[in-house]
Order: structure tokens, then C-alpha cells, then sequence
């Protein structure tokens, strides 16, 4: 018997803010959770399951899942937790529906990055003897992608900041991110530096929110939805904890997983038409663009900006990065993009790549591929 | 989003919280090696079958996992390969002369002065041992003569643990149910909750949808500082982060009007006296705490058994 298909039935977002300061997570999960079913006529009853992602060091308290079953509707059904980017909560769930022991499944992921300090939620995934005391963390491993990335493309750091201020307009126009004042490429270029030679702001902005999805069979999808995305091919690979021992200027882990997910839909990266995509930095986005085959080594820049492949239409994870749900926004933002194209402009595709990572240096990477 | 949470007239400042969190951390042989000669002024690297050299000394191979066949002695000095600047420290990854992979060190230079491709020598610091930064770190040596490993008779001891500490601040958001719940607690000395979905008692702490129907709780409601046990243990050891001598009872209390337990306790001064009176339905009232109230659950000090 061949697997089922799965394809999402709905998604709800919160917006994504520097900080909801008047919100528990509580708040911002029950908010998605009830949202997600508006339209689909599918209740909370419906779901089998429901997989859920945050970080127990970013939210500060063990098992954090724990206090948040009653938000996530998990009441007396079957729940995991995925302590990765919700995107693999997603492959999770999507396997679980494969496999023929559910039906519809609830799949969450959250972030409140403003309750905690990042780089002390980075340092926490470091290695305590040889690196976290000499300052070796998530910053030190993009700046020396970044410097690296720079001296073989010959790229200069203007030309990064053109494309961080590309993402940051395009995700102030989806009105789905809070942005205050818009940066442009100039006061990207003149912000603090994040890690030479990248400025604060070529850095993946944490933001505050939560993003659920709504999963299903394929006849129940069809039934609910009205032109459901498909989730036809995934893929996941992690590499070595130790950046320094990872091949330099690509993202192999990043690429073994697009090669998975792409021989399971039996096409090629070319033939996608858009794609969402994570990058912790902007030289990680301009990596994965690199890995997912939709560039050449070097060559992300022309892609990332004007690709054949419409690349991170949402603005992706430069201004809005909800730590451990950013991969699962970019699910939730590429099935609409699919389902509902008369809401975002840009033709009717058929064709998404989806791109989630964790870890330090963009370590783990999950790649799906959707399609309508 | 729900309007609520956006809307409501609360902006109560966020709670302060620390998670401090000791650790025994265990080097294992390599690190633990490395380590111990840092005073020997000797960089430990790992030899594999292969014949690869990886400094600073691991005790398997970060990508095929096979285990070393030697430890062996790396030279101080190397080429710079890469490099980057963090808070002011410039970071760079090292490869140690004859060794094969990059040592990610501090450098002791200027960002501007240095190139991919530098001779570098270690540096140490004296005051320093048991860590990695008894090397200060590399500083640029363009005449440093290319450096050999070495074959080690013998070598310290590993060490066996590292004593390590993890501190974590916190600024959580109380939200706007919470919020209000802390408010009222902290103007009228009070305890706020919502109804359950169509019924008169109140959840707390309240919240915008039920735990059990996922549906919207309904209007608020105000519990009496009065409540019946529902559940206790009385508490005679010590433990790591405990805030009150022992022994005292913990206690799930379901203050009048409410239908959820909420946590709190029941000073003794008798173990026998607790355990004849402390039990599921025992009646309680708050005691609360003198002076002005905080908006927190301290504000009330603890419960007492209502006698009789």
C-alpha cells in the first residue's frame, strides 16, 4: 500500500514583533490554535495529534511543553515536543499521517527570544571546553561564513546589504512583521557590528510569535481545503557539531537534504517557483540558496535577488526569525503562496522549496518540497 | 490574534527570573588530557589511524567517529585560515603546523592587521590552567618557524571533572490574564480567576481558552482566600533550591470558587500535629504577608488550618 499523501489544510500566524510584552506564550499559542481551524470546518476534536517546537533555554523552564498543553488545545490527546525548528515537528507529523496512524494533525512551533538573551541561548548549544570559553558561538560561526563567503565571491558588504534590505521591505509589505523603521541598505551597512564582516542587522532578527499548521490526509485535505499544497517530498540532514570541521563555503548538510526531499518528488530545484527559505545570517540564506541547488557556489546573490525561483517573497528569516518556529513560518508562508496566490502577487505557482535550520552555524537542515 | 491580549489596559513591567544551574562537567579523556597539560605549556592533539593529526585533542573524529590511536604533542604555532571579530575579540580558526584541522582561539590582533594565510604562534598566560584560555590565544608571527608534532612519552592524568556554572536571566511577560490576576492581587489583595466555559467556577490562574474544551473562559471572577486541601506532602528534606526551612507541607489548595489547585504552603512546627491535621479536605486560609503587597503569590506568606 503506498503512503498517504498529506497536504496542509490551514495555517495561523501571529505577527512577528521584537517583543510581545504584554503576551505569554499561552497567549500566543492559544491565539494560533484557535485561529488555524477558522474556514477549514475541521475542530480541535478532529485533531489526533499534536507536535509542538520552542526551546526549553529560551523560554526558562525545563519541559516547557508541560505548562503549555492546555494553549496548544493537547488536552488527553497524543503530544510530542520537537526540540528542533518546528519545520521538523512538521516532518513528525507529516510521517505520522504517511504511515496510516492518523489523520489530521496540529502541528506548532513559538518563540519569545525577548524573555531571554540570544547569545546565551547560543552559547548553551557550544562546546563547554574548547570553544564556549574562547567566545566561539552562533555569531563567531557567521562572521567567519561571512568572511570566508566574501574573499572567494568577491562580494562586498554593500551588496549583502542590498539584499538584507530587499527581505526587510518585502516582509514590512506582507504587514505580517512589525518593523518600525525600515533599514535601508545604507543603515545596514552603518549598524553595530554583529560579527566582522557582518553588521547587527545581517543577522537573523529574533522576533516574538507563533505559527500553527494544520495537516491531513490527502481526501480529508481536499474535503476541508480548498486547493491544498501538498507536502511531496522531505528531507533531513544534520553535520558535524564542530563548525570548524565542516566543509567551508557550503552548506553540505543543507544540500543532503535537498537532494532527499527533491528525489522523493522527482523534480530538481529549477523546477520550483518559489521557495522559502531560513538563514541564521544573511550569508547563511545566501548558503542555502546555494545548497538547495537553485545557485551556483558564490552565486546566491542574482538568485536570492532575481532568481528565475521567486526566493523568500515573505522577506524569510533576515527580519523576522522566531527561533525554533522560523522554519515552520517559511511551511506556513510557501502553502499559501501555493494555495492562495490571488493573496500575494506573483503569478499562480505550483512549485515550493521549503527551508528550516538549527543549531550553531546552521548545523541541522530539514527541506520540504510542496506543491499544488 | 485575539483582541484581547493586544487591548487590555494592562502594562505591568515583566517578571524578573534567574535559572542558576551548577555543573560537574566531564572532559572525558581527551579534553581532560588537554587540559591537565595546559601547564606543561603542551598542546595535546589527537592521532588518527589515518594519520590525520586534530588539535586540540578529541577522543573521536568529529566526522568519521573513529577513536585516536595516540595522543601526540602539536606545535605552538600555525596558519591563520579564517578569521572574524565578536564584541571587540577577534576569533579566528588556527591550523597548527602538520596538523588537519582549524583550532578556533582568540587573536591577539588588530582586525585590519591580519590576512588569511598569517603565521601565528600561541601565546600563554601564566595565571590561567585547567582551561583552554591558558592560551590567551595567537598572536601574528610571520617569522615563526614551521613547527613539527611530536611523539609524547607520557602525559598528566586526565582531569576528571570540571566544576562549571550556567547562569540564565529572564524577563517573562505576565500577559494580559495573569496580569490582571497579579493586579488585583496586589490593589485589593484578592485572587482573580475566570469562569470555566459555561459554569460559575473559576480556573486559576486564569487564562483565555480552557485547558480541557479549548474554548474561550468566560467572565472573571473572585475567589475567596479560603479553600479546602486537595492534595499535600510534608517536606522534611532538604533539597537544592528550596526557599523555606524544612519541614513544612506542600499544598494544592482549591481556594472557595475555584475549581483548580493552586500551589502554596502550610508551615508546622510538629511532624505528628501535621500529620493529623494536614490532609485532602483540611480547611485553610491565606495568611497574608505584612507590609505593602508585591502583585506576586508571596504576598501571601502561607496558609493556615482553619481550626474547629
Amino acid at each position: 500500500m503506498a503512503l498517504s499523501k498529506v497536504g496542509v489544510v490551514a495555517t495561523a500566524q501571529t505577527e512577528f514583533r521584537p517583543a510581545w510584552n504584554n503576551a505569554q506564550h499561552i497567549d500566543l499559542i492559544s491565539s494560533v490554535v484557535t485561529s488555524v481551524f477558522k474556514g477549514s470546518g475541521l475542530t480541535i476534536d478532529d485533531v489526533d495529534f499534536i507536535i509542538d517546537s520552542g526551546s526549553d533555554v529560551l523560554d526558562g523552564r525545563s519541559i516547557s511543553n508541560c505548562g503549555f498543553l492546555g494553549a496548544l488545545g493537547a488536552h488527553h490527546k497524543e503530544e510530542a515536543r520537537v526540540e528542533e525548528d518546528g519545520l521538523w515537528a512538521a516532518l513528525y507529523g507529516v510521517n505520522k499521517i504517511r504511515s496510516g496512524s492518523s489523520s489530521v494533525g496540529l502541528i506548532v512551533a513559538y518563540s519569545k527570544p525577548s524573555e531571554s538573551n540570544v547569545d546565551l541561548y547560543w552559547n548553551a548549544q557550544v562546546e563547554p571546553f574548547y570553544q564556549r570559553p574562547v567566545g566561539f558561538g552562533q555569531r563567531a560561526a557567521n562572521g567567519i561564513m561571512a568572511q570566508r563567503y566574501l574573499a572567494d565571491s568577491g562580494l562586498s558588504s554593500r551588496d549583502l546589504a542590498d539584499l538584507v534590505a530587499d527581505r526587510w521591505a518585502a516582509a514590512a509589505a506582507s504587514g505580517k512583521v512589525s518593523i518600525d523603521d525600515l533599514p535601508d541598505a545604507d543603515a545596514i551597512l552603518a549598524a553595530k557590528e554583529g560579527a566582522a564582516p557582518l553588521t547587527e542587522l545581517m543577522f537573523a532578527r529574533p522576533v516574538d510569535g507563533a505559527v500553527a499548521v494544520l495537516i491531513a490526509r490527502e481526501d480529508i485535505a481536499r474535503r476541508v481545503s480548498r486547493n491544498p499544497a501538498f507536502i511531496t517530498g522531505m528531507g533531513t540532514s544534520m553535520d558535524t557539531h564542530s563548525v570548524a570541521a565542516r566543509e567551508a563555503g557550503r552548506l553540505s548538510s543543507a544540500a543532503t537534504a535537498a537532494a532527499m526531499a527533491y528525489r522523493n518528488a522527482g523534480w530538481a530545484s529549477a523546477d520550483a517557483d518559489i521557495a522559502e527559505i531560513s538563514g541564521s545570517s544573511v550569508i547563511g540564506e545566501l548558503l542555502a540558496i546555494e545548497a538547495l541547488g537553485l545557485a551556483e557556489a558564490g552565486k546566491g546573490l542574482s538568485a536570492a535577488r532575481d532568481g528565475k525561483v521567486a526566493i523568500n517573497r515573505s522577506g524569510g528569516a533576515l527580519p523576522a526569525d522566531p527561533i525554533m518556529a522560523t522554519g515552520l513560518v517559511r511551511l506556513a508562508e510557501a502553502s499559501r503562496q501555493l494555495s492562495q496566490p490571488e493573496t500575494s502577487s506573483g503569478g499562480t505557482p505550483r512549485r515550493a522549496i521549503v527551508h528550516g535550520a538549527g543549531g550553531v552555524g546552521m548545523q541541522n537542515n530539514c527541506v520540504f518540497t510542496l506543491e499544488v | 490574534m485575539f483582541s484581547a491580549p493586544d487591548s487590555y489596559p494592562i502594562d505591568l513591567p515583566t517578571f524578573h527570573s534567574e535559572i542558576n544551574l551548577p555543573y560537574t562537567l566531564t572532559p572525558g579523556r581527551a579534553a581532560g588530557t588537554f587540559l591537565a597539560e595546559v601547564k606543561n605549556r603542551r598542546i595535546i592533539a589527537s592521532r588518527f589511524a589515518s594519520g590525520q593529526v586534530v588539535a586540540p585533542a578529541q577522543d573521536f573524529s568529529s566526522t568519521g567517529g573513529e577513536e585516536p590511536e595516540a595522543f601526540v604533542e602539536a606545535p605552538h604555532t600555525g596558519v591563520l585560515t579564517a578569521f572574524t571579530r565578536v564584541d571587540g575579540q577577534v576569533i579566528g580558526f588556527i591550523r597548527l603546523d602538520g596538523c588537519d584541522n582549524d583550532f578556533p582561539h582568540r587573536i591577539l590582533a588588530e582586525l585590519d592587521d591580519i590576512a588569511i594565510g598569517q603565521r601565528v604562534e600561541a601565546e600563554w598566560d601564566d595565571s590561567v590552567e585547567q582551561s583552554v584560555l591558558a592560551i590567551k590565544g595567537f598572536r601574528i608571527a610571520p617569522d615563526a618557524p614551521v613547527g613539527a608534532v611530536k611523539a609524547l612519552a607520557g602525559t598528566e592524568e586526565p582531569l576528571g571533572v570540571i566544576p562549571y556554572a550556567m547562569k540564565l536571566d529572564y524577563e517573562h511577560a505576565y500577559g494580559p490574564y495573569y496580569g490582571r490576576m497579579f493586579d488585583e492581587i496586589r490593589e485589593n489583595g484578592r485572587f482573580m480567576g475566570v469562569r470555566s466555559p459555561g459554569s460559575d467556577v473559576a480556573l486559576l490562574p486564569p487564562r483565555e481558552i480552557d485547558d480541557v474544551t479549548h474554548s474561550r473562559t468566560g467572565t472573571w471572577k473572585a475567589c475567596a482566600d479560603t479553600g479546602t486541601i486537595r492534595g499535600c506532602s510534608i517536606i522534611n528534606m532538604e533539597v537544592y533550591g528550596q526557599t523555606r526551612k524544612v519541614p513544612y507541607v506542600y499544598a494544592e489548595i482549591v481556594l472557595d470558587g475555584a475549581s483548580t489547585r493552586m500551589i502554596h504552603v502550610i508551615e508546622i512546627d510538629s511532624l505528628e500535629e501535621a500529620k493529623e491535621k494536614i490532609k485532602p479536605g483540611t480547611r485553610v486560609r491565606a495568611v497574608w504577608t505584612q507590609g505593602e503587597r508585591k502583585g506576586r503569590v508571596s504576598d501571601i506568606e502561607r496558609f493556615e488550618v482553619i481550626e474547629g
